[in-house]
């Protein structure tokens, strides 16, 4: 898989490339405009992280001229402008995601996943991950055979956790998943507590492997 | 309060007052002098004048006699007797109130008492004209000062409010504009010419005064914007950072809690940055994305997202829907606003606390339990502390009352029944 950074920020830039380079992506990165032009035009890439301000021009053009090749590489906007006008316009030229700045890098990589999941096209609907199937079509699970029924909110933090297999995952990376934007209103992430305790019986009752462990003081994982 | 003209008006008025009371007794003095000299004189030429005639007319004692018997018979207003006895009595000029029989009344008489010589004999004569009487000049002189009073008070109430119309409307007019003047609204303010001096001053000093405000304002918005928006680089990195650190394998139990105590002043960090950068955005933008918004289905939608915040304080949330509540409004604002006061209201209610949405086609409110009111003042201003909770960003009520300004609406707080009462009118209260 191959991904490309666009960010004029070196240092976010290769936080992102160390924090995804555990999964098997080979991560390049592109600091201005004329760079990330040129790469476009020549490489292909599973997925691009996009930065909309970049010195040398406007991050808008590369994915115009992205989509005018008909390039279908998929592209997530990251930016510190969370303008709804701006993240309406991303989608219109043909991003696939917008994710405002800042983020936690398991929500990116989530994304990234879920963006790179929808350009396969031969798996496109399901995710197996030993004996866990994910129908994402019809949004439903299943153990061994056994279907589960899990709430939207349980559902969603099952696949936030598969998206970052062997990461820990804060309390706060977790409520901002859920709640989105709204998440930051509150200092007090408790209810994550709550969905996580629920999944983990839902799956126990089915004698999952047990993957999904807690991490005194911290949060999270699901560990392979 | 007493309007400017009014004060000079009041103090003319008396003074006014004082002079024509003043010039009453001066006016009757001067009148009854006037009269009284002026009689004197008369009866001292008429004096002259008799004994003149009587001794150019060389009369012999019979015929004098027949003269003045008929003369005292006849003459209404004098007498002349023959004197006997000391005849070394001075001129006298003397008063007297008597029965006047042809008026029916008393009246004032002054006179005249001299001693002339007939045909070397002495006589008295004495001359006496009606005088009018002292307390009917001092009618007639009251009456005329109380009538030229009148006027001059009624022609300084409509000389007043004549002045006051003209000379005060480029006042008046500045006065109203800079009574409706904001200076939030970004707007220039014009005063028209004036041929006043001190109003003409009035406005280029008042003129330049908002210009320099409007100069300073707009400084401190673009730092506010600058600055938060210079914040957020750093605050990404440090967030990307943080979530590296977590990943290492070697942090051990005490390291991880503090990772995760540093994540917490993170968060309130980016939620203060975040929301100065959406207010200024919201100051400084035009939303055209105008569309007409359903209030419950947005109440709704913003109700399911803080779902979890609700459960996890165990929050009664009751709906009151008195009328269909549509408004118009950008999508954007619509759903910041509900958000923004649905959560502050979570945020500041606590365990097992209640929480109403009550609207009608005029409006809505949000209520939610708490134990005493807020401080109005400080309520809506940025930063400013209600309560001594942190979690707060002191900007949610900025925003919320930043919107409704851009949409004309009017938001009122009031504490009642041990509820926070925050609602919003779309036309003033």
């Amino acid at each position: 898989m191959k991904i490309l950074i666009i960010e004029d920020e070196k240092e976010l830039a290769s936080d992102i490339v160390k924090f995804l380079a555990e999964e098997d992506y080979r991560c390049e990165t592109a600091g201005d405009f004329a760079t990330a032009k040129e790469k476009v035009s020549l490489y292909q890439y599973d997925c691009i992280l996009l930065d909309l301000m970049l010195p040398g021009g406007d991050g808008f053009e590369i994915l115009a001229h992205l989509r005018s090749q008909n390039k279908q590489d998929g592209v997530i906007i990251i930016s510190a402008k969370n303008t709804l006008e701006d993240k309406i316009k991303g989608l219109n030229i043909g991003a696939d995601d917008y994710l405002a700045k800042p983020f936690h890098h398991s929500e990116l990589a989530a994304r990234i996943h879920s963006v790179i999941r929808r350009k396969q096209f031969d798996h496109l609907n399901l995710i197996t991950q030993n004996e866990i199937r994910i129908d994402l079509l019809s949004k439903t699970v299943q153990i061994a055979e056994n279907p589960i029924i899990l709430t939207k909110k349980e559902y969603d933090l099952l696949l936030f956790f598969i998206g970052n297999k062997n990461r820990v995952l804060s309390k706060s990376a977790l409520a901002e998943h859920l709640s989105g934007d709204l998440a930051d209103m509150f200092d007090s992430h408790d209810f994550v507590y709550a969905h996580v305790k629920n999944l983990k019986k839902k799956l126990n009752e089915q004698n999952y492997g047990g993957y999904l462990k807690t991490i005194y003081g911290t949060g999270y994982k699901w560990g392979i | 309060m007493t309007k400017l003209l009014d004060k000079p008006f009041k103090a003319f008025t008396i003074y006014a007052l004082i002079i024509l009371l003043v010039s009453i007794p001066i006016y009757f003095l001067v009148v009854d002098w006037i009269w009284l000299t002026e009689i004197d004189d008369h009866h001292e030429i008429a004096m002259e004048r008799i004994e003149d005639r009587f001794k150019e007319a060389y009369l012999s004692g019979q015929e004098l006699d027949t003269i003045l018997n008929s003369w005292n018979m006849l003459q209404p207003s004098s007498y002349i007797v023959p004197l006997t006895g000391t005849i070394a009595r001075p001129d006298s000029i003397y008063e007297v109130t008597k029965y006047n029989k042809y008026e029916q009344e008393s009246d004032r008489f002054r006179g005249l008492q001299t001693v002339i010589e007939i045909d070397r004999k002495y006589y008295l004569l004495n001359i006496e004209t009606n005088v009018e009487e002292a307390y009917e000049t001092i009618f007639a002189i009251g009456l005329v000062t109380v009538v030229l009073y009148g006027l001059l008070v009624f022609g300084f109430i409509q000389l007043n409010r004549k002045i006051s119309k003209a000379v005060w409307k480029p006042f008046e007019i500045t006065l109203s504009k800079l009574k409706s003047f904001d200076l939030s609204k970004n707007q220039e303010v014009t005063f028209e010419q004036t041929d006043i001096e001190e109003f003409d001053e009035l406005n280029t000093t008042v003129s330049r005064l908002i210009a320099e405000n409007i100069i300073a304002y707009n400084q401190q918005k673009a730092f506010v914007a600058n600055a938060s928006h210079e914040l957020q680089t750093p605050i990404a990195l440090l967030k990307s950072k943080l979530d590296l650190l977590l990943q290492d394998e070697k942090l051990n139990a005490t390291q991880s809690e503090l990772v995760n105590a540093i994540q917490i002043p993170l968060a309130r960090l980016t939620r203060v940055n975040k929301n100065l950068l959406l207010l200024a955005r919201i100051e400084n933008s035009t939303y055209s994305d105008v569309e007409e918004v359903d209030f419950s289905e947005k109440v709704a939608k913003s109700e399911e997202l803080l779902q979890d915040y609700l459960m996890e304080k165990l929050l009664t949330v009751k709906k009151i829907g008195h009328s269909i509540c549509h408004f118009e409004c950008s999508k954007f604002l619509a759903e910041t606003l509900i958000n923004n006061l649905l959560s502050n209201a979570i945020r500041h209610t606590t365990q097992n606390g209640e929480i109403i949405m009550e609207w009608s086609k005029n409006g809505f409110s949000f209520k939610n339990s708490g134990k005493e009111a807020l401080s109005q003042d400080s309520l809506f201003k940025r930063f400013s502390i209600s309560t001594t909770e942190t979690t707060n960003s002191g900007l949610g009520l900025a925003i919320v009352k930043e919107i409704c300004r851009q949409n004309g609406w009017e938001i009122r707080y009031r504490f009642e029944n041990s509820f926070h009462n925050f609602s919003i009118a779309f036309q003033k209260f």
